[in-house]
């Protein structure tokens, strides 16, 4: 058991820490131009950015406070569908609807909130799940309004740049800066007395309330918080495909899919939805250059989604916290170096074995 | 000798206060005060109705009728942050810690201010936690998970968590169960302390000859009604007390502190 007084995190750690996501981020600026041979591959990373976005607006809600969604794609589609109704009858530029859209998106948030404050569990996450359902059935309704099923196309692009690799290229860096603003945004928000109130919300509302703190306030504000990145996410989504289609934003596939990224992840990490969510994406676009590369492997095609599901509930039995914080845990193991103390485990762990160095501090 | 005589109003009042649960009336038309700086025995025979009339006061249950006055301000039916703010804290009989979070981090949840737009000073906070952790002996087990700790360091954790979110007033759910003789003496060297820096305790025990030499003053209650109130001599004097403590002889045990018969009944 960890008896040291070190404190969890120090300066060096942090700062090596930082280091890290430096690195990684500097690699996916190159990689467009180390890719520029397989344009497939940058669409796959841009669409891996859109969804790992979606994926930490989840997180953010319900990995750090407890509060399950199970229709977040209400939210992404609320800024979808403002944002591209408003450019295209109003015929407003996206800087100006794409805001509006994260307006709508939030006021959803609000909408769901509230009311979340008096449901407790399975409860709620019927709420949730119920919402984008009606939703679509209202997008249906008014299909003369909205498009209906077939949707909307013309809508405002990203980038207008004249060729297509400079079109697509600019379409990934927008993903990309969206993707890292979130993710740099997030993780400081997580980080700071408000991630630490809302993750002993997820453990004990009660023990909140007893030190002092309006749990119906943090409660509120996580979901402030999510539905204005998922509306983020949103919003710029559509004009990324510069189409409007139901089964684009508001299913309940995207819903049930940005949830499996976070958790395969690792839910409550913010970096961890990253990696679901590119493992998804990038990890689905391979199976299917499989299936393609040869004429025996082309079943595979039709197993991807198997395969997915198949390897989550692999990952629920030996990897619970996620692939992000399994892999970390894996790589302390094999590498002598001087790790970090462990820091407090998250959701789903059994408790830490005896892995500090003794002594006292 | 008892802080702050010269005080006139007194730091909590309870007014026949009434809590019923279905058909079963917990805590009937209950009052009595509790004066700045004293320790008061809270004192009942289990399923009395001591920690409903706790759960009224940190705003847990809204009572059904009757006022609750902290410091002159009516304070009945408050969310429970609220009068935590105000400067009511309890530490519950049953520790109610994060599983998952160290007994640093477990206990600077209570150090964490509830505005979004305040500076968080991490240093303060630090300052705060490790003080709280010196005082009631936690120092040592700081980084260690609760569950792995053994009992009387669980009571000490939930008392420093009561007393991180710096109070006026602390209630104390059975602090001693479960607790041996010398736990016990070392506890109540803290709640002395804590006196002594002018914060005003009830304590509330079903076991009256645990508490004696801690406590200024007793109520006791016995099926959600006042029963005696007075001087530990006087209480236990008392022979309505004495009746109503036959049943379970908590008043005759030998031994301090220990846990009480489970009689079973409505909490």
């Amino acid at each position: 058991m960890i008896s040291s007084r070190a404190r969890p995190r120090s300066p060096v750690h942090e700062a090596l820490r930082w280091l890290g996501y430096g690195v990684v981020v500097a690699l996916l600026v190159v990689a467009p131009y180390l890719l520029s041979g397989q344009p497939r591959w940058i669409t796959v990373l841009t669409l891996a950015n859109f969804f790992a976005v979606f994926a930490m607006s989840w997180d953010i809600l319900s990995g750090y406070t407890g509060q399950l969604s199970f229709g977040h794609s209400f939210f992404i589609a609320a800024a979808g569908y403002t944002s591209a109704l408003l450019n295209l009858y109003m015929g407003w530029p996206i800087w100006l609807t794409i805001p509006l859209g994260v307006v709508a998106a939030v006021a959803t948030g609000l909408l769901v909130a509230i009311p979340a404050l008096r449901l407790r569990g399975p409860y709620f996450a019927l709420v949730t799940l119920v919402l984008p359902i009606v939703a679509n059935k209202l997008v249906l309704i008014f299909s003369e309004f909205t498009g209906g099923e077939l949707g909307k196309y013309g809508l405002a692009p990203l980038s207008s740049a004249p060729s297509f690799l400079a079109y697509q290229r600019a379409k990934y860096f927008y993903s990309l800066g969206l993707m890292v603003a979130v993710a740099a945004g997030l993780i400081l928000i997580a980080r700071s007395k408000v991630g630490k109130i809302f993750e002993a919300i997820r453990e004990s509302e009660e023990a909140v309330e007893a030190a002092g703190i309006n749990t119906a306030k943090y409660k509120i504000l996580a979901f402030i918080i999510s539905s204005f990145v998922a509306g983020l996410g949103g919003a710029f989504y559509v004009h990324y495909w510069e189409n409007l289609i139901p089964s684009t934003v508001l299913s309940l596939t995207l819903s049930i899919e940005l949830i499996v990224a976070a958790v395969v992840g690792g839910m409550g990490t913010i970096t961890g939805p990253i990696v679901g969510a590119y493992f998804l994406v990038a990890g689905e676009e391979w199976i299917k250059g499989l299936a393609r590369s040869s004429p025996s492997l082309a079943f595979l095609s039709k197993w991807d989604v198997m395969i997915f599901l198949v390897l989550l509930i692999l990952l629920i039995f030996f990897a619970r916290r996620g692939l992000l914080p399994s892999l970390r845990e894996l790589a302390k193991g094999l590498l002598p170096l001087p790790w970090p103390r462990p820091r407090t485990p998250g959701p789903g762990r059994p408790e830490p074995g005896g892995t500090g160095t003794g002594g006292r501090g | 000798m008892m802080e702050g005589t010269g005080r006139s109003e007194p730091i909590l009042k309870l007014e026949e206060l009434r809590k019923s649960f279905g058909g079963l009336v917990a805590v009937n038309r209950l009052s009595f005060e509790v004066e700045e700086g004293e320790i008061l025995g809270f004192i009942g025979p289990n399923g009395a109705g001591k920690t409903t009339v706790l759960s009224c006061i940190m705003g847990a249950l809204r009572p059904d009728s009757g006022r609750i006055i902290f410091r002159g301000r009516e304070i009945t039916g408050w969310r429970t942050y609220r009068i935590v703010q105000e400067g009511i804290a309890r530490a519950f009989q049953l520790s109610r810690y994060l599983r998952h979070k160290t007994v640093y981090e477990n206990i600077e949840l209570s150090t964490i201010s509830n505005g979004l737009f305040e500076r968080d000073d991490r240093r303060e906070r630090e300052r705060v936690v490790l003080e709280v952790a010196e005082l009631v002996g936690l120092t040592e087990e700081l980084w260690k998970l609760p569950p792995s700790l053994p009992h009387a360091s669980l009571r000490r954790l939930e008392l420093a968590k009561a007393i991180a979110t710096d109070p006026l007033l602390l209630l104390l759910d059975e602090p001693f169960a479960g607790l041996s003789p010398k736990e016990v003496e070392q506890l109540s060297g803290v709640i002395r302390q804590l006196r002594e820096e002018g914060k005003t305790i009830v304590l509330v025990d079903h076991n009256m000859r645990g508490v004696m030499r801690l406590v200024d003053r007793v109520v006791v209650i016995s099926f959600g009604e006042k029963l005696a109130e007075g001087s530990p001599r006087e209480v236990v004097a008392d022979p309505r007390v004495q009746e109503a403590y036959l049943a379970g002889g908590g008043l005759d045990r030998d031994e301090p502190g220990q846990e009480g018969d489970n009689t079973g009944s409505m909490r």
